[in-house]
């Protein structure tokens, strides 16, 4: 029942943005929102990691670094082919997320905080220094357009628009079905009771990997659009403080909602781009903005939203992460 | 801000006229506001949060500086000016520049100190053809295979200062035995190899080369090799809060007045750098196209004018605004500020042959580069007790070598 409305609901949104570029919004505030979604996307996938894991990670950049520099070479060097150039940033980014799953799963708290960030600075280093491949400190210029298969450019704010919206909505549903999965009901079992887990024989770190790479994948796939946006590519994408920032839009839109990634890119990208037109002190309004949410709504604006819903007959998410007790998420 | 007064008090008064013209009986004959004639948009793209918010504002002032002299506006056109902020972020560059582009709908981009903002930029503004005018982003590359049509850059490239320094340092202090020490971004790998190609070509051995990440702190490390190794001189390139920490640790590890110091005249500037480091630097040397004491009319008028808006001394970045002003100026009255044919508007600027406050300026036909002056400047104490830039030689007229390089 709630599950039908839930999914009418998203269906209004996407119908709603779907023709958002016919109302005559401006070429470069379409490539804004597209920019949004993408980034909208890699804090859905840090979503799992954090809200649905409870593993709080300071590396999620370096997926989104990496599957950005992958698609950015390989559309250069190989093929600008949509269909290669996306997934080959997907594996570039599961295949460092595997690694780096695989270092941090028996990791906890803040050990796991501070792996996550020394491997991702580890891979920021590569990127910085590697300037023959990567273009180092000056980031890498001259990226094709992307081609749809049929070699039609995707080259304008609407292209770009819907490309990033049909990622948006695909990595939506694979996030979504991982965690409806048994596989995410052991997740947040994990969370909550990861000894009873482990006495009824789930592998935790089997399990921590999982979330890992599926996590990878999807940041991955936000990371491989990304240059295309701009066609450029800095190794800012891979630092820490990108993962920062996505950690920031995640506690903005709210933790354990998926879509509340999508809200908290939008508050920090229109925030940033807007705000910093009037006045130079843009970062003290994004700071205030931060402050007042962890004070007046610390579920994030994606959980009120819902709470707004609920005579829709959207309830509170089935999983959230107040019932934790440990506080190990927030 | 006395600008926007000035600007819509202009627009008011035009306002006025045309609903005169209007209730007269004319109302055909008011004056088409259109592409022509009317305002002037200029959009300034510079940095005014991150690590060069403080090159940015003096951009910023120099730009307004000049705008706030040109009271009839420019070729008879009223001048709104809109500053966005990149953030000193290619990506945040880009979207500001589109932004500017197409929703303020500028006629003319200027400013950029980052060269990175610069280089990812450069691809928006030649696929929309935008007169654009970079005037602090400094790489090699916009002068040679990045140049462009409608790609003006009215100021330095990295080589023109790196080789000029290679070439002075050989002949009047030492050819071997020498440390390079840099912020390793484009920057710096350029100052740094372009001096080491000339001092190299005029004889010169060159000892370790030492990289350091932006936004260092600590150089320790590396001031302990430096005088461990006890070069003949050291040839340095930093930026804003780079540059003076370094200095103030060159002190602090007592190698100032032991090892000469030879660098990038950003690694000194005037404004920027020199009033926030000791009087121990005095003495180093470092090429630049700017110095408030170039001997020329336009230096003196804008370096008074400066001092007595903001009460200091001009630096790099506050001149490149100005200058960025005046070149727009200057082409804008050749064309009697029509800015629709932009070929004739790239026809006015390469015939422009301005004083500016660097000196002559001449632009290069085969890439838009300014072709200037490059002075070697030498700090010293100035008659008030703090550090000034004196120029003590001069290379005249150096122009980039292009896309053959």
């Amino acid at each position: 029942m709630a599950g039908n409305r839930s999914t009418l609901v998203l269906s209004v949104v996407v119908a709603a943005l779907a023709v958002l570029p016919l109302t005559g919004v401006p070429d470069h505030h379409l490539r804004l929102v597209a920019e949004i979604l993408i980034l909208g996307v890699a804090v859905m996938s840090l979503d799992l990691l954090i809200g649905y894991g409870g593993l709080v990670s300071l590396g999620h950049a370096a997926m989104f670094g990496v599957g950005a520099y992958a698609a950015a070479l390989f559309a250069t060097h190989v093929s600008p082919d949509l269909l290669l150039a996306i997934p080959a940033g997907i594996v570039a980014a599961t295949l460092v997320g595997a690694v780096m799953g695989a270092l941090v799963m028996r990791s906890a708290n803040l050990f796991l905080l501070i792996l996550t960030l020394l491997l991702s600075q580890m891979v920021w280093e590569v990127i910085f220094r590697w300037r023959d491949v990567t273009g180092g400190a000056d980031g890498f210029r001259g990226i094709p357009q992307l081609t749809l298969p049929g070699g039609m450019a995707i080259d304008s704010g609407v292209d770009l628009y819907y490309v990033a919206g049909v990622l948006a909505v695909g990595a939506y549903l694979v996030a979504a079905s991982f965690v409806n999965a048994p596989i995410g009901k052991a997740l947040v079992g994990t969370r909550e009771q990861p000894i009873r887990m482990t006495a009824l024989g789930y592998s935790i770190p089997r399990i921590r990997l999982s979330v890992f790479m599926v996590s990878s994948a999807i940041a991955g796939a936000a990371g491989a659009l990304y240059p295309f946006v701009n066609l450029y590519v800095g190794p800012q994408v891979a630092h820490w403080t990108m993962s920062a920032t996505l950690v920031i839009m995640l506690v903005l839109g709210g933790v354990c909602t998926l879509f509340g990634g999508f809200i908290g890119a939008a508050i920090y990208l229109v925030f940033q781009t807007h705000v910093s037109s009037y006045t130079d002190r843009w970062q003290l309004v994004v700071g205030l903005a931060f402050v007042a949410t962890v004070l007046f709504v610390p579920r994030g604006l994606g959980r009120e939203l819902h709470q707004l819903l609920r005579p829709l007959g959207l309830g509170e998410p089935r999983v959230t992460a107040e019932t934790d007790k440990k506080g190990t998420v927030r | 801000m006395p600008l926007s007064d000035f600007t819509r008090r202009r627009f008011l008064a035009a306002s006025a006229a045309t609903a005169g013209l209007t209730v007269g009986g004319l109302p055909f004959a008011a004056p088409a506001l259109g592409q022509g004639k009317g305002e002037l948009r200029i959009g300034l793209l510079t940095s005014l949060s991150g690590p060069f918010a403080s090159l940015g504002e003096s951009m910023r002032a120099g730009l307004q500086l000049y705008l706030a002299q040109a009271k009839d506006g420019i070729a008879g056109r009223p001048v709104r000016l809109t500053v966005e902020d990149d953030q000193a972020k290619p990506e945040e560059g880009v979207r500001k520049v589109r932004k500017l582009i197409e929703q303020d709908k500028v006629d003319i981009v200027c400013g950029v100190i980052h060269s990175g903002v610069a280089l990812a930029i450069r691809d928006v503004v030649a696929a929309s053809n935008t007169l654009t005018f970079i005037a602090g982003g400094s790489a090699n590359n916009l002068a040679r295979k990045a140049a462009s049509r409608y790609v003006f850059r009215p100021t330095k490239t990295n080589w023109m200062l790196g080789s000029t320094a290679g070439t002075w340092a050989a002949e009047k202090i030492s050819r071997k035995n020498v440390i390079t020490i840099a912020a390793d971004y484009a920057a710096g790998r350029e100052y740094v190899d372009d001096f080491v190609a000339s001092f190299k070509a005029a004889g010169g051995q060159i000892g370790r080369q030492l990289w350091t990440p932006l936004g260092t702190t600590d150089f320790a490390p590396l001031l302990t090799d430096i005088a461990a190794a006890k070069p003949d001189f050291v040839y340095t390139f930093f930026a804003g809060s780079d540059a003076v920490r370094f200095l103030q640790q060159y002190q602090d590890y007592r190698l100032a007045g032991r090892i000469p110091l030879v660098g990038t005249g950003a690694a000194f500037d005037q404004e920027d750098v020199l009033p926030a480091v000791g009087a121990g630097i005095k003495g180093a040397i470092n090429t630049f196209h700017q110095s408030p004491s170039v001997p020329v009319a336009a230096n003196k008028l804008f370096v008074d004018a400066y001092r007595q808006a903001r009460g200091r001394l001009p630096g790099e970045f506050s001149t490149s605004g100005y200058v960025a002003g005046q070149v727009i100026a200057a082409a804008a009255e050749k064309v009697q500020g029509d800015l629709t044919d932009k070929d004739k508007v790239r026809d006015a600027v390469l015939g422009l042959d301005l004083e500016t406050p660097y000196g002559p300026m001449t632009f290069d036909p085969k890439n838009n580069q300014a072709v200037l002056n490059i002075y070697v400047n030498e700090v010293r104490v100035g008659a008030d007790g703090k550090l000034v830039n004196e120029v003590v030689h001069t290379f005249n007229g150096v122009r980039d070598p292009g896309a053959t390089a």
